[in-house]
C-alpha cells in the first residue's frame, strides 16, 4: 500500500465517524464495560486494522487501531520483539487496550502501556484527523496529546493508528511461587517482571538472561511453577503498593505496582480518587474537546 | 562594606574581549558556586557575574548593585574547575575588582589601609599580641570568628638552605604552630630549613582578591626580592601557595616566573618523599583515627593538587573525603569578615558535609579555612600538625 | 542578507524593537509582589532583569520583575498578583534550557523556583519521592543514594538542571534509552494554575482516575501552569554496570554498530556517539584517555544482572568487531567510568574551546538514518562555513549537531540560523522530529508547522487553553501564533501576536 492509500484508510475512518452525531468505537469488547457502556442507540464504528510498517532495527511499529494484540505480537515475535500489552484475550485490539488504558501484569518491569505510544493519529469530535507525538523513540515536539488518548475511553478522540515502541523478547521467562512475605521479594529482586499475591501465595515472573533468572530464584528461595495464576476478573482496585497488605477475600494484587484484581463479591469496587481538586479540569478538557459529548457518550473515565 | 554609590556611574572594566566571549552561559558552574548554592540567585552565580561584566562592559555604565554582586564572589574558583569551556573567571573577577577599586568607591580608604596593614607582618604581629590580650579580657566579639590568638609565639630558627619555609603574614602572626610543625616534619626528613620570615613578608593574595592590584604587586615584588636562590619554597597556606605560583602573571617579569617553579604546597612537597614519611609513620595502627579532609579551594580548584593532602595523611590517619565536590567553605581569605552572613550560610553546608563523614576531626590546609571552620565549632587541624603530632609520639 | 527559516525572520523582526522598548512602569507590580511574598523574594533592578531575560539558549527576552518564591503559597500569590496587574509569568528552574523555553516574552514576571529545593519525602516502599521543583537533578539522585535508588532521567546538564525544568521539558539524557524519559518517571504533580488555584495531576495510586493530565503537563514547557511539588518515581540502582568505549576509524562503522546492537536485541542503558572533533575537545577537558585520532567513538553502557550484562558485553563486542572497531575498552572501575562520562557530559561546553559560541541543535531521526543525516549535517555546515561537532544519543537517534562559531564575526548569526533550519528540515525529511529532549520553546516554535498540520496545532492550542485561557503562563511558546483560532465553541485566542523583545 502506498502512503496515499494509507492516508485514505484514515480518511475513510474519519468519514465514517462524521462530524455531528453520537458515535462509539468498538474493538473486541474485551473490556466493554469499563467506565460505563455507551449510551443506547449510539452508532458503533470499528477502527481499521493492520500493521502499516515495522522496522525491527528501529524497534518501532506503526499499526492501525483495530489490529489485534495477538496478531501484532505474532508479527513482532518473528524478530524476537514484542509490545508487553498483556491481555487475557488475544483478540483485544490495540486501540481498545490503549483507550481503556489498563496495563498488563508485567507493568512492574515494563512500565505503563501509555509509555509505549510514540505517536497517535485520531479523529476528533469535529471529524478532523489529528496527529500527535512523533514516529521516533524520543520526541518532545509539542503537547503530548497521546497521553490524553490513553485511558480516555474514546471520549476525546477515536484512535485510528499509533506508532508503538517495542522491546526485545527476553531469552528466559519463568514463573515461580514463594511462600514468604512478598515484601521481601519486592525489596530484593531486581526488575522482577511481575509479583502477584493473593494473600497467601506469591507468584513471581522473572525474565532476562537464563543464568540471572536461575540465580535470582535460587537466592530468594523461589519454587518453579507452571505459569501465571488465574487473575480474578470481576473488578479492579487502584492502590498504593504499601496499601495492599490488609486486603481480604478473592483478590490478586500486583506487588510494587498497586493494582488489585478482585473476584465476585469483593467489598471494595474502586480505588481512592487521587486527583483531588482536578475534577473540574478533567471535565473542562472533555467539554472543550468534545463540547457536544458525541464521542462515546455514556462512558466516563472521570470518577 | 564599601561606601554606597547612588545612581549610576561610568566605568571601563577593560576586560579581555576573548575572555568575556568565552562563556557560553551553559550554567554548569551554578551548583559549584558556594554563593549560588546559598542564595540560588543568578546574580550570585559565575554565569550571572560574567553576564553582568559583559553588560557593564557593553554599556560602560555600572551601579551599586553591580559592585555588590561582584563583591559577593568568594573567588573560590570552583567554577573554573567545573567549566567545560575553560573560562578564565578568576582573572576576570580580579580585573573587574581592580577596575572598580580604581574608578569607584569600591575599596574605601579604611579597607585599603586594612589590607596594607595585613601585608606588613611585623606590624600585624604586634597588633595581634595586643588583640590576644584583649581576647583574654573578652573584649573581642566572638562573631568575628577569630581564633584564640597567641600572645607570644615560639621562635623559628633557620638551620640551613635545603628548603625555604614561607611564613607569610596572617599565618605567621596567628598560626605559628603550623610553621613549627612544618619545620619539624622537614627536619625529621633530614632537611635543613630556611625560614623566610621578614625577608619575604607577604604574598599579597588578599590584596589581589580585593582588587588592590598595586598593593599586591608591591608585596609580590618584595617576595621575589627576598627569595632569591634555587632552593624549593615550601608553603603551608593554600592561598599563599596559589598566589606565589601566579607571580609570573602578576609581575610579568622573568624573575617572578622563575620563582613560580620553585614553589610547592607543603603536601605537594612531602608527597615526593612519601616513602620517607611512611618510614617515619612506622606500622599502621589497626585503629587509626578517621579524619575528614576539607579541600581548600586554593588547593583543589587553583593549584589542583589537593589529593596530595590525602596521600601524605594516609600513613598517619584515615583521611575521609567529603561528598560535596570541593564546594567552598566560605572562608575566602578576608571574605568571612566582610560577608559574615553569607560566609556562615556557606559554612553550614560544609559543616553538614563534614558531619556526614562521622569524623570528629577535620584537616584543612589553609589558614582562612581553618579559622572559619573552627569558628563553626569544629575541631580543625592543619594536616602538618596531625603528621607532626604522630611523628613526635 | 541571507535569510531562510522562520527563526531568522522572527529574530530580525524584533531585534531592533527590543533595544527601544519603553521603560515599563512596574512600580505598582513590585509593590504588590513585595506585599505578597516579601522584599527579599522580589528583584527588580536593571541588572537583575537583564540576567533573567535569558537562559542557556542564544535567545534573549525582556522580563519585568524577578520573583524567588519559597513555597506553593508564594507561587500562588505571585500568579494572582500577575493576573491582577495584567502581567504574564514564566517559571524558571536553573536556566539551563537550550530552546529559549524560560526566556520571558511580553515583559513576563520571572518565577525562579531555585529556592524551592527541598526533597520533602522519600517513600521507598511506594517507590516515589516528593520534591520541590528547584531540586537539582543530580542532587536528587545523590539524596536517593542511601536508599539504593536514583532518578532515571539524566540530561547532560544534570548537575545544574532542576527537576521542575525536567518536568517542563520532558527531559531525557543518555540513560533514557533503556529507562524512558521524564514522563515515565513522574507520578504526580502539584500545579499552580494561571488562575492561582492549585490542582493535583496524576496520583500515587496505581491507576489514578480521569484523563492523564499529568502526562499532558510533562513537556508542556511551563505553558499550563507552574509545577510546585513533584512526585518522582524512584528507580533501583542496577547491581552491575559496565561501560565500554568503542573506537572506530570510520564514522559510518560507528553508526552501523549502533543499529546493529539494537537489532541484535540488546538495549543498552546508554549508547552515545562522538565524532572526531568532539573527542578532541572532550579529551582536552576531561583527560579521560579518549582516542583523539578516532573517526568516531561510541560510549556504551550496559546494566542489569551479572550474567545478562556479561552476555550483552560479548554481543556488543561481536557486533563492533563485525563493524571494524579499532579497540574496545571496558572501564575497569567506577572512577574510570565516571571519567568517561565526565567527558561526555561536558562535551557541549567543551566545544567552546574551538570557538567562543555554539548553537546546539536537537533533532531525532530513525537510527537507521543516522549516518545519512550526519553526512548531511557536515555538508550543510561546510556550505555555511561553520564548524560542525557531533556528540549525541545515538541509541535513540537523538542528534545533537553543534555549530561552533564566533558571534563577533559579522553576519555569522544569519549563517548559523540558516544552517540550523536546513538541519531541522533534513532531520524531518529523514522521518524524524523537531526535538528529542530540549523542547520547542521559542527556538523551534515557528518550525512546528513543518511537523504538524494546522488542525494538529489548533488541537494542541485548544487543550492548552483549557488550562490557561488568557495565555498568561509562559506566553507565546511552543505553538506558533497563527494557530490561535481553533476553538470549537467559538472562543478567540488571546491577543498576543508577534513576540516583542526577543533577540539573539
Amino acid at each position: 500500500m502506498t502512503a496515499v492509500e494509507h492516508e485514505s484508510v484514515v480518511a475513510a475512518f474519519a468519514e465514517e465517524i462524521g462530524r455531528s452525531d453520537p458515535v462509539a468505537v468498538v474493538g473486541a469488547k474485551t473490556q466493554w464495560l469499563v467506565g460505563g457502556e455507551p449510551a443506547e442507540g449510539v452508532r458503533l464504528v470499528r477502527a481499521p486494522a493492520g500493521i502499516i510498517s515495522y522496522e525491527p532495527a528501529e524497534m518501532t511499529v506503526k499499526v492501525r487501531a483495530g489490529t489485534t494484540i495477538g496478531s501484532l505480537n505474532e508479527e513482532l515475535g518473528q524478530h524476537r520483539q514484542m509490545v508487553p500489552f498483556d491481555v487475557d484475550d488475544r483478540s483485544a485490539t490495540v486501540g481498545g487496550v490503549l483507550s481503556v488504558g489498563r496495563s498488563g501484569i508485567r507493568r512492574r518491569r515494563y512500565g505503563h502501556i501509555r509509555d509505549f505510544v510514540l505517536q497517535a493519529t485520531y479523529v476528533n469530535a469535529v471529524g478532523d484527523v489529528i496527529s500527535a507525538g512523533g514516529p521516533t523513540v524520543k520526541n518532545v515536539s509539542g503537547y503530548d496529546l497521546c497521553r490524553l488518548m490513553v485511558g480516555s475511553l474514546g471520549t476525546l478522540g477515536l484512535i485510528a493508528e499509533v506508532v508503538l515502541r517495542c522491546v526485545p523478547v527476553p531469552t528466559a521467562s519463568r514463573w515461580f511461587t514463594y511462600d514468604g512475605d512478598p515484601r521481601n521479594l519486592d525489596a530484593s529482586l531486581f526488575q522482577a517482571s511481575s509479583i502477584l499475591w493473593n494473600g497467601d501465595t506469591t507468584w513471581v515472573l522473572l525474565e532476562g538472561h537464563e543464568a540471572d533468572v536461575e540465580s535470582q530464584a535460587g537466592k530468594c528461595g523461589l519454587q518453579p511453577t507452571e505459569g501465571a495464576p488465574l487473575v480474578p476478573k470481576h473488578g479492579r482496585l487502584s492502590k498504593r503498593p504499601s496499601d495492599l497488605y490488609g486486603l481480604t477475600g478473592d483478590f490478586l494484587a500486583e506487588i510494587g505496582v498497586g493494582v488489585v484484581h478482585v473476584g465476585v463479591g469483593h467489598l471494595e469496587t474502586s480505588g481512592a480518587v487521587e486527583q483531588t481538586g482536578a475534577r473540574h479540569l478533567h471535565r473542562a478538557v472533555k467539554e472543550r474537546m468534545d463540547p457536544k459529548n458525541r464521542l462515546n457518550p455514556g462512558r466516563c473515565p472521570i470518577l | 562594606m564599601s561606601d554606597s554609590v547612588t545612581g549610576t556611574f561610568n566605568i571601563a572594566l577593560g576586560l579581555d574581549a576573548d575572555s568575556l566571549a568565552s562563556c557560553v552561559s551553559c550554567g554548569l558552574c551554578l551548583p559549584h558556586c558556594p554563593t549560588y548554592r546559598v542564595s540560588t540567585e543568578e546574580m550570585s552565580s559565575p554565569r550571572g557575574r560574567i553576564a553582568l561584566m559583559n553588560e557593564v562592559s557593553r554599556t560602560g555604565v555600572g551601579d551599586q548593585s553591580f559592585i555588590d554582586y561582584m563583591d559577593e564572589c568568594i573567588q573560590c574558583m570552583g567554577c573554573e574547575t567545573a567549566c567545560p569551556a575553560g573560562v578564565p573567571y578568576g582573572s576576570m573577577m580580579e580585573a573587574t575588582r581592580e577596575a572598580l577599586a580604581e574608578q569607584t568607591g569600591y575599596q574605601p580608604r579604611w579597607r585599603r589601609s586594612g589590607f596594607w596593614f595585613l601585608g606588613h607582618p611585623r606590624l600585624l604581629r604586634g597588633a595581634s599580641s595586643i588583640l590576644a590580650v584583649l581576647q583574654r579580657l573578652h573584649l573581642v566579639p566572638s562573631r568575628l570568628g577569630l581564633p584564640k590568638l597567641p600572645i607570644t609565639r615560639p621562635r623559628l630558627r633557620s638551620t640551613g638552605e635545603d628548603v625555604i619555609v614561607f611564613t607569610g603574614c596572617v599565618m605567621d602572626a596567628w598560626m605559628r604552630d603550623v610553621h613549627v610543625a612544618t619545620v619539624e616534619i622537614l627536619e625529621a626528613l633530614g632537611l635543613k630549613v630556611h625560614i623566610s620570615g621578614d625577608e619575604a613578608p607577604c604574598c599579597g593574595a588578599l590584596q589581589s582578591h580585593a582588587g588592590l592590584g598595586g598593593q599586591a604587586r608591591a608585596r609580590a615584588a618584595e617576595v621575589v626580592m627576598g627569595l632569591k636562590g634555587t632552593a624549593s619554597i615550601v608553603v603551608n597556606s593554600a592561598g599563599c601557595g596559589a598566589q606565589l605560583k601566579n607571580f609570573g602573571a602578576i609581575l610579568g617579569t622573568a624573575e617572578a616566573a622563575a620563582l613560580e617553579s620553585r614553589v610547592f604546597d607543603v603536601h605537594e612537597f612531602l608527597v615526593t618523599r612519601l616513602d620517607d614519611l611512611e618510614a617515619l609513620a612506622g606500622e599502621r595502627d589497626a585503629e587509626r583515627q578517621r579524619v575528614a579532609v576539607q579541600d581548600p579551594c586554593h588547593l583543589r580548584h587553583v593549584q589542583r593538587n589537593h589529593l596530595d593532602v590525602h596521600a601524605v595523611l594516609e600513613p598517619f590517619v584515615v583521611p575521609v573525603s567529603l561528598d560535596d565536590e570541593g564546594l567552598c567553605c566560605g572562608a575566602g581569605g578576608a571574605y568571612s569578615v566582610m560577608h559574615p552572613d553569607t560566609a556562615s550560610s556557606v559554612r553550614d553546608r560544609k559543616i553538614d558535609a563534614i558531619g556526614r563523614t562521622g569524623c570528629s576531626m577535620v584537616a584543612s590546609a589553609n589558614p582562612g579555612c581553618m579559622m572559619h571552620l573552627a569558628g563553626g565549632g569544629l575541631d580543625v587541624r592543619h594536616p602538618v600538625e596531625i603528621i607532626a603530632a604522630s611523628i613526635g609520639r | 542578507m541571507h535569510r531562510t527559516g522562520p527563526i531568522v525572520e522572527l529574530v530580525s523582526t524584533i531585534s531592533d524593537a527590543a533595544e527601544t522598548i519603553q521603560q515599563l512602569d512596574t512600580s505598582q507590580l513590585v509593590k504588590h509582589l513585595v506585599a505578597a511574598i516579601g522584599a527579599d523574594s522580589v528583584k527588580s533592578g536593571r541588572l537583575d532583569q537583564h540576567l533573567y531575560a535569558k537562559d542557556a539558549s542564544v535567545l534573549r527576552g525582556t522580563s519585568s520583575v524577578v520573583t524567588l518564591p519559597r513555597c506553593t503559597a508564594d507561587v500562588q500569590a505571585i500568579v494572582r498578583t500577575c493576573t491582577a496587574n495584567g502581567f504574564s509569568f514564566v517559571a524558571r528552574g536553573s536556566g539551563t534550557g537550550l530552546a529559549g523555553g524560560a526566556v520571558p516574552l511580553d515583559n513576563a514576571v520571572i518565577i525562579a523556583t531555585a529556592r524551592m529545593n527541598a526533597v520533602e519525602e522519600v517513600d521507598v516502599e511506594n517507590g516515589f519521592a516528593w520534591v520541590q521543583p528547584g531540586v537539582l537533578n543530580l542532587d536528587l539522585s545523590r539524596a536517593l543514594l542511601p536508599y539504593g535508588r536514583h532518578f532515571a532521567p539524566d540530561p547532560s546538564s544534570q548537575q545544574a538542571c532542576s527537576i521542575g525544568g525536567n518536568v517542563a521539558n520532558n527531559s531525557g539524557g543518555p540513560h533514557c534509552l533503556a529507562y524512558g524519559v521524564t514522563s515515565a518517571h513522574v507520578l504526580a504533580i502539584e500545579v499552580v494554575m494561571a488562575d492561582g488555584e492549585t490542582v493535583m495531576l496524576g496520583g500515587l495510586d496505581a491507576e489514578p482516575s480521569g484523563y492523564d493530565l499529568r502526562g499532558l503537563f510533562v513537556g508542556s514547557e511551563g505553558t499550563l501552569g507552574v509545577a510546585t511539588r513533584i512526585a518522582v518515581r524512584l528507580t533501583p540502582n542496577p547491581p552491575i554496570v559496565k561501560t565500554l568505549l568503542l573506537d572506530f576509524v570510520q564514522p559510518n562503522d560507528g553508526a552501523a554498530t549502533v543499529s546493529s546492537i539494537i537489532a541484535a536485541g540488546v538495549v543498552p542503558a546508554a549508547l552515545e556517539m562522538m565524532d572526531q572533533r568532539a573527542v578532541e575537545v572532550v579529551e582536552a577537558f576531561a583527560n579521560a584517555g579518549y582516542p583523539t585520532d578516532a573517526g568516531a567513538v561510541l560510549l556504551v553502557e550496559l546494566d542489569g544482572m551479572a550474567d545478562g550484562v556479561a552476555a550483552d558485553v560479548e554481543t556488543v563486542r561481536r557486533v563492533a568487531h563485525a563493524n571494524s572497531v579499532r579497540s574496545v575498552r571496558v572501564a575497569a572501575d567506577d572512577a574510570e567510568r565516571d571519567l568517561l562520562w565526565k567527558g561526555r557530559r561536558n562535551a557541549f561546553g567543551a566545544v567552546a574551546r574551538l570557538k567562543p559560541d555554539y548553537y546546539l541543535h536537537d533533532t531525532v531521526v530513525p537510527r537507521t538514518k543516522l549516518q545519512e543525516v550526519l553526512e548531511k549535517v557536515y555538508e550543510i555546515a561546510d556550505r555555511y562555513e561553520l564548524l560542525a561537532v557531533n556528540v549525541f544519543h545515538a541509541g535513540d537517534g537523538n542528534l545533537h549537531p553543534i555549530l561552533a562559531y564566533d558571534s563577533r564575526e559579522p553576519g555569522v548569526m544569519d549563517r548559523v540560523h540558516a544552517a540550523g533550519a536546513e538541519i531541522v528540515k533534513a532531520s524531518l525529511d529523514a522521518g524524524g522530529v523537531l526535538s528529542g529532549e530540549h523542547g520547542i520553546g521559542l527556538e523551534k516554535r515557528d518550525y512546528m508547522p513543518l511537523m504538524f498540520t494546522s488542525a494538529d496545532l489548533a488541537e494542541q492550542d485548544r487543550v492548552r487553553s483549557v488550562f490557561d485561557p488568557a495565555d498568561s503562563a509562559n506566553p507565546m511558546k511552543v505553538i506558533p501564533s497563527g494557530s490561535r483560532c481553533g476553538d470549537f465553541a467559538g472562543h478567540t485566542g488571546s491577543g498576543h501576536t508577534i513576540p516583542e523583545g526577543a533577540w539573539v
